[in-house]
């Protein structure tokens, strides 16, 4: 795993997305409120930056993310981005935008699908077969490339969906719960591919439930609760837990543990915790998928001993 | 064929409608813009309104100016593939189907099967290919705002401009494919449906032969065919013609093989033609030879042609100019539809007689009379030669040449006068014509197809502009609704000219409040009112409320207008005029179909 704040992060002032006193309210088709959708948000995310917005559903994730994109219209307040209102067409150019659930046209295949986005960028031809081919592969839709995506899995959907927004290989990347619907494997491939995106100079917007990918990748968060913003600062600050320092050793035979123990208590440490560490359930499926690809039949018999010791 | 008012050039046509078309824009806007205004006002204010009207006008016209082919292209590209994935070319099944039946129940006996098969397939080609194409555009933008794809393409750098145009463009590609098609298949049947020939037995004929018996040619009848026979006219080498029966002719050869004549029959002729007529300006005589407005009216009081009553002064007569020996060197083709009205039968099986004489407007000389015989409803053809004779003051007949006697500047008035008293002859302008020239057949039919072509544009632009803010079957009922309004739109226009006018013969009957007082009071409509100031201030308010009718009218595409099959159905080629003047309506009607659907998709919230 690759904490994002060890990566080398591009940092600049640049601000790219910002929001004044941004709200919606939802109307029906007599004007009538229907639903306060999100208060009065100000918010900045600077160029660079993995900016995390979570919250509980309905709080207005994605609401916020589609007065940034222009979708909609908001009901008070100003979004910029790249400087520009929102509801410019020409920030496009260099947004990616990956909505809540992938909505594409189902009897396009997956070549056509991105071919048909990247004329839309008015790419040339040669470049958009390219981008094509390549960004198919690295969603791991090669053998599925002509199939027609009413015939898609909800997360091969999910993988083109994500392809189609990295088509214009975008400076900005609007995600709107990336990793649903994915298998563990995508969820890791994603989470790598937006830390790469953060190492390219780009910026990443996202909203998701998964807090653990969030805490992975995203520098900094937003949580939002009944479209208001309750916390707001650098995922570090906000986890890091004052008072308590861990130690790590590999190889440490159980004898030296009291030891241990001694000398830290002799230093005034208390509450004093000696065990091994769980790796978590991400890494077994993932290192038992791996396995299994590299030795096909082997890891099922493996897997019926009991107490194997996981992530070995 | 019937031509209710004449056509005009295309430079005379196009000014007045783009004034009429600027006009109607610019009131359209304003009332858009107004309204979106008030709606915006009461919630926000007016000045905060106002800048957002202003605001959204001028980023919308820029959004308009950024238009860019390619997006263009790609999105027409993805409706393209939409139309096919949705097995679009069935409708070609259909079509075929309807070839199928048309074969199975159409006459072909019937006294004009060129009309009718044509009729019926450019009727059918049209009206299946406007469906087609109607339907598509209907649902193909509400179905991606449903599925919200919608949200993925506008978050891409795309004009909504970009989005509608791109719609209209991919199911016009569709449409034309379609036309494309079915109008090769539906030529192919009328021509091969109207071929046809007959059997002649050497029994039917006879040789004719002059006072010393020497053989002149043959005459006699053909064989059935189709349910009609046609009297056969040969000369002594046995070249000749099976006489026009049903609106065509056969070219015929004899032969003699071993003592026997040997028939061979051609093609039908001036079955499938296009003629291109030189029209005059007709106009009457009562029946003690006085100049009249119109003729008799024999039923309706309105009714498209005008009668002449026989054995009487009253006459016909068209004023035909340009008329030179360059155009028609050898004479004049006079080609006419004469319908007649009979108080008592006579022989019914006979045709009603009559006259057509040549007549100088400057000089008054009159040529000799050429009798006609009414047979209503085919087109006679009269030759008029070069030389012919003239009737003297004096009784006496002299020798003359047509133009340098009877035409003078070009002008040339032809007059028909019916003989039988009691009955009478029934003439539109459009009846008499000189046949200037023929132009190809299959051209006309081209031409007609493009026709059915404008009719499809429009339509599938109207259908995208409603489908970017109406629910797909709304948006389906809609457009019905205009097409079926856009039907009054020639009579509201000519409601407001005879107002404007005062020309009651133009619309008879009043606007809105006349008509209404003319109801209740059980007034008729041919009656004019006595002008007391009241009846003015009545018409005045009829003016005032047909105004901006005349001016919504235009909103209103009129499809029956654009038809032009019953030009090529009657044998007359599509005046290019007309064409160009149809080219330019449905340019404007695209146009501003695309442009307000680009202004309804931005202002709409397609992601909510
Ligand atoms: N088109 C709409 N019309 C009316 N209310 C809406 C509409 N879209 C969203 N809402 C409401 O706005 C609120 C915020 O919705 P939003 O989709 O932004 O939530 P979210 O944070 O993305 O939730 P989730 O985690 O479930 O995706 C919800 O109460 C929702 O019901
Ligand atoms: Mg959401």
């Amino acid at each position: 795993m690759t904490p994002s704040n060890t990566a080398p992060a591009p940092s600049s002032d640049e601000v790219v997305i910002e929001a004044r006193n941004l709200s919606k309210v939802y109307r029906d088709f007599w004007g009538r409120d229907k639903k306060a959708a999100l208060k009065p948000l100000n918010l900045a995310v600077k160029k660079g930056e993995i900016f995390g917005l979570l919250g509980p559903n309905g709080s207005g994730k994605t609401t916020t993310l589609k007065l940034l994109l222009g979708l909609i219209f908001p009901t008070s307040g100003e979004a910029f981005v790249f400087g520009r209102p929102a509801t410019d067409v020409a920030k496009n150019e260099r947004i990616g935008y990956l909505p809540e659930e992938s909505y594409l046209y189902k009897f396009l295949d997956a070549e056509e699908t991105l071919d048909f986005y990247g004329r839309l960028f008015g790419m040339p031809p040669e470049e958009r077969a390219r981008r094509a081919a390549a960004l198919i592969e690295m969603v791991g839709l090669g053998r599925d490339r002509k199939r027609q995506l009413r015939e898609y899995s909800k997360g091969m959907t999910r993988r083109i969906g994500i392809a189609q927004a990295l088509i214009n290989d975008p400076e900005l990347v609007l995600l709107d719960e990336p990793t649903s619907g994915l298998d563990p494997i995508g969820t890791r491939e994603v989470k790598d591919l937006i830390i790469d995106l953060k190492q390219r100079g780009k910026t990443v917007v996202m909203c998701s439930h998964l807090l653990a990918d969030v805490e992975d990748v995203c520098d900094r968060i937003a949580v939002l609760h009944q479209g208001e913003l309750k916390e707001l600062g650098r995922v570090e600050d906000l986890l890091r837990v004052t008072g308590v320092t861990q130690f790590q050793a590999r190889d440490l035979a159980p004898a030296a543990y009291d030891a241990v123990r001694k000398v830290l208590a002799e230093h005034g440490a208390s509450d004093i915790e000696i065990g091994h560490p769980r790796t978590t359930l991400e890494d077994l499926f993932l290192d038992v998928v791996r396995d299994t690809e590299a030795r096909p039949g082997r890891r099922a018999q493996a897997a019926a001993t009991p107490d194997k010791p996981a992530g070995a | 064929m019937v031509l209710e008012e004449e056509i005009p050039t295309f430079a005379a046509w196009f000014g007045p409608a783009l004034l009429t078309f600027l006009l109607t824009a610019a009131l359209v806007i304003l009332f858009v813009g107004l309204a979106a205004w008030v709606v915006q006002a009461v919630r926000d204010g007016p000045l905060a309104a106002g800048d957002r009207v202003y605001r959204g006008v001028l980023t919308g016209l820029q959004d308009l100016a950024g238009t860019s082919p390619r997006r263009v292209w790609a999105l027409a590209r993805l409706a393209i593939k939409e139309a096919l994935r949705r097995n679009v070319l069935v409708v070609l099944g259909v079509f075929g189907l309807v070839i199928l039946f048309a074969g199975w129940f159409l006459d072909p006996a019937t006294v004009d099967p060129g009309r009718l098969y044509l009729g019926f397939i450019l009727a059918a080609t049209s009206f299946l290919v406007c469906t087609v194409t109607l339907v598509l555009a209907v649902f193909s933008l509400p179905a991606d705002i449903k599925s919200k794809a919608i949200q993925t393409v506008t978050t891409k750098p795309v004009r909504t401009g970009e989005i509608v145009l791109g719609r209209f463009l991919g199911f016009a590609v569709v449409g034309t494919l379609l036309l494309g098609i079915m109008g090769l298949a539906g030529w192919g049947f009328v021509v091969r449906s109207v071929q046809h020939s007959h059997e002649i037995a050497s029994l039917d004929v006879r040789e004719v032969r002059d006072e010393e018996g020497g053989l002149t040619g043959f005459e006699g009848r053909t064989g059935p065919g189709r349910g009609h026979r046609h009297f056969l006219r040969l000369d002594a080498e046995g070249n000749g013609v099976a006489e026009t029966f049903h609106g065509h002719r056969h070219p015929v050869t004899a032969q003699s093989q071993d003592g026997q004549l040997v028939f061979e029959v051609g093609s039908p002729a001036g079955i499938l033609e296009a003629r291109r007529p030189l029209r005059g300006t007709l106009r009457f005589l009562d029946r003690e030879g006085r100049p009249a407005a119109k003729g008799i009216s024999v039923g309706a009081e309105w009714a498209y042609r005008q009668y002449i009553e026989g054995g009487t002064a009253a006459a016909a007569i068209w004023t035909f100019e340009g008329v030179g020996e360059d155009e028609f060197p050898d004479g004049l083709p006079l080609e006419m539809t004469v319908r007649v009205f009979r108080t008592y039968k006579g022989t019914i099986t006979e045709g009603i007689h009559g006259t057509v004489q040549l007549r100088n407007p400057s000089t008054q000389l009159r040529s000799e009379a050429f009798p006609i015989v009414a047979r209503e409803f085919t087109i006679d053809e009269l030759w008029i030669p070069r030389q012919l004779n003239t009737v003297l003051a004096d009784g006496g007949v002299r020798e003359a040449d047509l133009y340098t006697d009877f035409v003078s500047d070009g002008r040339v008035e032809v007059w028909l006068q019916c003989l039988e008293p009691a009955q009478y002859y029934g003439v539109a302008q459009a009846d008499f014509y000189l046949r200037a020239g023929d132009g190809s057949f299959a051209i006309n039919y081209a031409k007609s197809c493009l026709g059915a072509w404008f009719a499809m544009l429009i339509v599938t632009a109207m259908g995208v502009m409603f489908s970017t803010f109406l629910s797909a079957p709304v948006a389906l009922v809609s457009s019905l609704a205009v097409l079926l309004i856009g039907q009054f739109r020639e009579f509201i226009a000519r409601l407001f000219t005879s107002q404007v006018t005062g020309d009651a013969s133009i619309a008879p009957g009043g606007g809105p409040i006349e008509s209404l007082y003319r109801i209740v009071t059980q007034t008729s409509i041919t009656l004019e009112l006595d002008p007391t100031p009241a009846v003015q201030a009545m018409k005045l308010v009829d003016t005032v409320l047909l105004a901006p009718m005349r001016l919504a009218a235009g909103l209103f595409p009129s499809l029956a207008t654009l038809g032009t099959g019953e030009f090529v159905a009657g044998g007359f080629d599509i005046p290019g005029d007309l064409l160009a003047a149809h080219a330019a309506e449905t340019l404007a009607y695209v146009a501003a179909f695309c442009i307000a659907g680009a202004f309804c998709l931005r202002a709409r919230e397609v992601a909510s």
